[in-house]
């Protein structure tokens, strides 16, 4: 039965693009076809890429400058000991507007001098969580190995690799005299790169 | 070059084969127009299926998170609101297109011999279509949604033994919750569209096992699918995605305010193309009878649908088919009628324009009013969310903490028995009628309207004793301050006094300057204080000179001779918080008529309304849209007299264990910074704002 139906068809046809309906219908299809997902890629690739805003109230009035968060003050930092600091800020998730979130943390320290200096604590190599160590008083990578010196420079701890491309990623701060207090410019940066480049 | 890749691939997958399959149907008579219908419903699916799946990379089941994710992807995704309109509209262009394809079907015979089972899994099909409507109209989590589904999972309670575990299967629990959307969603988003698809397949292979039921013709050739069928199906496809577009566009996709189940929506009602089911329900009344809801809610459509079920054997007996063709057009002009009927219900006051005192009219009215009080707490909980953004306990803790919304729907349940909000301009989305006040009727019935209460516009009027001041319902209502003392005061002398138009331009501005001096006491924060100084000045001193006879009743600042309530703090946070905590504690009590109805809805022995309450429903009558729980911007109507001591501000010593405001006082002259404390009581607040006057 449905042998002969084919052979029918196979006779009648002039192949399969042999007219210009033909390829009217393909192209109308191919359009209809392709409308209902062009709308939803659309929505799909945009909205990430998209800037997203501060709800009104949280808008202005905020700090005078912008991407500087308050993390400490310069008496809770140690001389030539690092400590963890949380960066706490207001944060937007979609829909969700959270006050005073935990968006990471940084590593503060000072030298003799009284000069601070300021270390994310993401592993430049893939992004784990570095730590301070007392033992050795450097600060490890728990995932592949990567050592950095107190300075931030690559610890190169004799025989085993060290497999971060860059140094640890410094962030520049800032020191509010009157109040004594710290502001860290935090930002995040693409692992696995020679150059620190902002997310 | 491309041929020879063509061949490689066909030689490995046999593609050529299988489009031949697919695409070389024969048709006998030739392609036609009217047999669009089922390539556009499996068109309008697969849009469906698609733009599905991309409202689900951004939707969220769950009770907290539901509308806020719907609300992002309608007002803040980039696209969102067009992908959610195509949805929303290719959905009911589905329902459309079903009994169209139905009446085709039937029409043209391709139920019967040998198609039974394509007919059968064609109303499979049909059922898991409207499932799918039902299913996604509870997803967006809003009022309507809500308060509908609500109807119709009740429903399944209905039949006997069984019902009970259907619904609570169903819903997911005795209650609706998070269970309830995650049991919807995967519903909609997987096991109908899975089921849907299955059974589409089914349905287009047996439609070509049979081919199409029409037979050759001498005047037209046949013709095969591809390319005249393709083509006009195309066509009518895009036409098809091309109108729902733009109706997407032009009448996007509404979101009503959140689902909030303690504040039942009165105007809930199913999708349209479900309306007739909601009318017919209306037929079968609650009696032990054989006509009641279980029927016509379950047994009623059941036996319908049998019938459609049996439709291809009833077409064998003689005249059957013609009995066949008739059924299915008395169930789509029944069901249109309904729809029609429903319509007419709800829109009785705009039809009937005139007849305004029927019944009918009335609950059309009601209806209409549930609808435009639903747009008006969306168009506050949009003012919310774009301000503060959504927190994560969900809409409804941003919305509980909203003096407008909330206070327009406590004022609705406790006030509105009396008082009415006429608010009008920029507020006019938040009036809210009083009682229908006849002045020649007996009762507790109206008492002041209470928007702008305490604003030099309300005081000026409550002191006009011409024609629409004090004496028109908007004051006294129908309480026993008609005939009291203020009335006549206003009436009878201030005003019978001012004989010549010049005494009366002097006596308006008199009065101008006075509702100032008052309206500086409530401290609104909408009113502009500091362009008004001479005004508030002017007309502190005439209340001190007495001008215009306020002092000799009320107490005013020095003047302590009055008997009935004090003019300090009229209007004010406190005044307000107190008067409708206890208003027996604001007028003396000595003073008999002072207080013929009110009830005290915060008291020792009432607890009508909570504090929280208490507190946003002062803050909506003085349009402070502070949120609960911060605290509002402090108003200094007399900012001129001292501000070079208010602007310094020191630290305040910590007095909590032995708060002594008096020390405080005269040592430093700041005024508290601080004032986080929660849950002042009334005596101490009172106190702190002496102390900053002082
Ligand atoms: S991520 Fe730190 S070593 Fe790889």
């Amino acid at each position: 039965m449905s042998e002969t139906k084919i052979s029918t068809a196979k006779e009648s046809r002039r192949g399969f693009f042999g007219s210009f309906s033909a390829w009217l219908a393909a192209a109308v299809g191919a359009v209809i076809g392709v409308g209902p997902v062009c709308v939803g890629l659309y929505t799909f690739i945009m909205e990430p890429l998209r800037k997203k805003q501060m709800p009104r109230k949280e808008r202005d009035g905020g700090s005078s400058d912008p991407g500087f968060f308050r993390v400490a003050s310069v008496d809770e930092i140690a001389t030539d000991v690092p400590r963890r600091f949380t960066i706490v800020a207001d944060k937007l998730d979609a829909w969700n507007f959270m006050k005073d979130q935990a968006l990471g943390a940084v590593y503060l320290q000072k030298n003799e001098a009284g000069d601070i200096s300021c270390y994310h604590t993401t592993c430049p190599h893939a992004g784990c969580s570095v730590a301070y160590e007392q033992d050795s008083n450097a600060y490890h990578c728990p995932c592949h190995n990567s050592s950095f010196n107190l300075d931030g420079s690559k610890l190169e701890n004799g025989g085993s690799t060290n497999p971060s491309p860059r140094p640890l990623d410094t962030l520049e701060i800032k020191v509010d005299e009157a109040t004594n207090t710290v502001f860290v410019k935090y930002e995040d940066y693409y692992t696995g790169r020679h150059d620190k480049v902002a997310k | 070059m491309f041929g020879k890749l063509y061949k490689w691939v066909d030689s490995r997958t046999g593609i050529q084969d299988s489009l031949e399959e697919a695409l070389y149907e024969n048709i006998p008579g030739g392609a036609k127009w009217r047999y669009v219908s089922g390539s556009m419903l499996v068109f309008a699916f697969m849009t469906q299926a698609i733009t599905g799946i991309f409202l689900w990379m951004n939707y969220s089941a769950g009770s907290q998170n539901a509308w806020a994710s719907v609300y992002y992807i309608t007002y803040n995704m980039e696209g969102g609101a067009l992908l959610r309109g195509i949805h929303h509209v290719m959905a009911q262009a589905m329902v459309v297109l079903l009994p169209i394809h139905i009446l085709q079907v039937v029409i043209e015979k391709a139920y019967v011999k040998p198609r039974e089972f394509n007919w059968w899994l064609g109303l499979v099909l049909m059922k898991i279509t409207l499932a799918l409507g039902l299913t996604g109209y509870l997803l967006p989590w809003d009022q309507k949604g809500y308060w509908a589904t609500k109807v119709a999972t009740e429903l399944a309670a209905l039949p006997p033994i069984v019902g009970g575990y259907i619904q609570k299967i169903v819903v997911g629990g005795n209650e609706y919750g998070h269970f309830t959307l995650t049991r919807f969603f995967a519903l909609h988003a997987g096991v109908l569209p899975g089921l849907l698809v299955g059974f589409l397949v089914l349905h287009l292979a047996m439609f070509r096992k049979h081919g199409i039921t029409a037979h050759s013709s001498e005047k037209r050739a046949d013709q095969m699918f591809w390319p005249m069928q393709v083509l006009k199906d195309g066509v009518a496809c895009a036409l098809l995605f091309g109108l729902v577009v733009y109706v997407a566009i032009i009448h996007p996709a509404e979101l009503g305010p959140p689902a909030e189940p303690t504040e039942p929506y009165g105007a809930a009602r199913p999708e349209w193309y479900f309306l007739f089911l909601f009318q017919m329900l209306k037929y079968f009344d609650g009696s032990m009878g054989w006509n009641n809801e279980f029927v016509g809610a379950i047994v009623f459509p059941g036996v319908v649908f049998g019938f459609m079920f049996l439709m291809p054997f009833i077409a064998r007996i003689k005249v059957g088919h013609a009995f066949n063709v008739l059924l299915i057009a008395a169930l789509v002009g029944g069901a249109g009628y309904l729809t029609y009927e429903a319509h007419m219900e709800d829109n009785y006051n705009i039809y009937n324009e005139e007849d305004v005192d029927s019944a009918a009219y009335k609950k059309a009215a009601k209806y209409h009013a549930e609808v435009e009080r639903a747009d008006t707490e969306f168009r506050l909980i949009q003012e919310l969310v774009e301000d503060y953004g959504i927190p994560l306990e969900g809409p409804l803790a941003l919305q509980q903490r909203d003096p407008y919304t909330m206070g327009v729907r406590l004022f609705r349940r406790q006030c509105a028995s009396c008082h009415a909000y006429n608010a009008t301009g920029e507020n006019a989305h938040l009036a809210i009628a009083g009682p229908e006040i006849d002045p020649n009727a007996e009762g507790p019935m109206g008492a002041p309207d209470l928007y702008g209460f305490g604003s030099p516009v309300w005081i000026q009027g409550l002191l006009n004793g011409e024609e629409g001041g004090i004496t028109s319902p908007k004051y006294f209502g129908n309480t026993s301050h008609v005939e009291g003392e203020m009335v006549a005061h206003v009436r009878d002398t201030m005003w019978a006094e001012a004989e010549t138009d010049e005494d009366k331009a002097v006596l308006k501005e008199t009065i101008e300057q006075v509702s100032w001096a008052l309206a500086a006491e409530a401290k609104l924060p909408y009113l502009d204080y500091a362009g008004n100084q001479d005004k508030i000045e002017s007309g502190i001193n005439h209340l001190n000179d007495d001008t215009l006879g306020c002092v000799g009743c009320h107490n005013y600042k020095e003047n302590e001779f009055g008997y009935v309530f004090t003019l300090d703090h009229y209007a004010s946070s406190e005044w307000l918080t107190t008067m409708i905590s206890n208003p027996n504690e604001v007028y003396s009590e000595d003073w008999g008529t002072a207080n013929d109805r009110m009830p005290a809805f915060h008291s020792d022995a009432t607890k009508l309304l909570t504090q929280d309450e208490i507190e946003l429903l002062v803050r909506f009558l003085r349009q402070d849209r502070t949120l609960l729980g911060d605290t509002p911007e402090s108003v200094e109507p007399l900012q001129s007299e001292a501000p070079a001591e208010e602007a310094e501000t020191a630290e305040v010593t910590e007095t909590t264990e032995t708060p002594a405001p008096a020390e405080s006082e005269e040592d430093t002259d700041e005024t508290p910074v601080d004032t986080t404390q929660e849950a002042i009581e009334e005596e101490s607040a009172e106190e702190a704002e002496e102390a900053t006057e002082e």
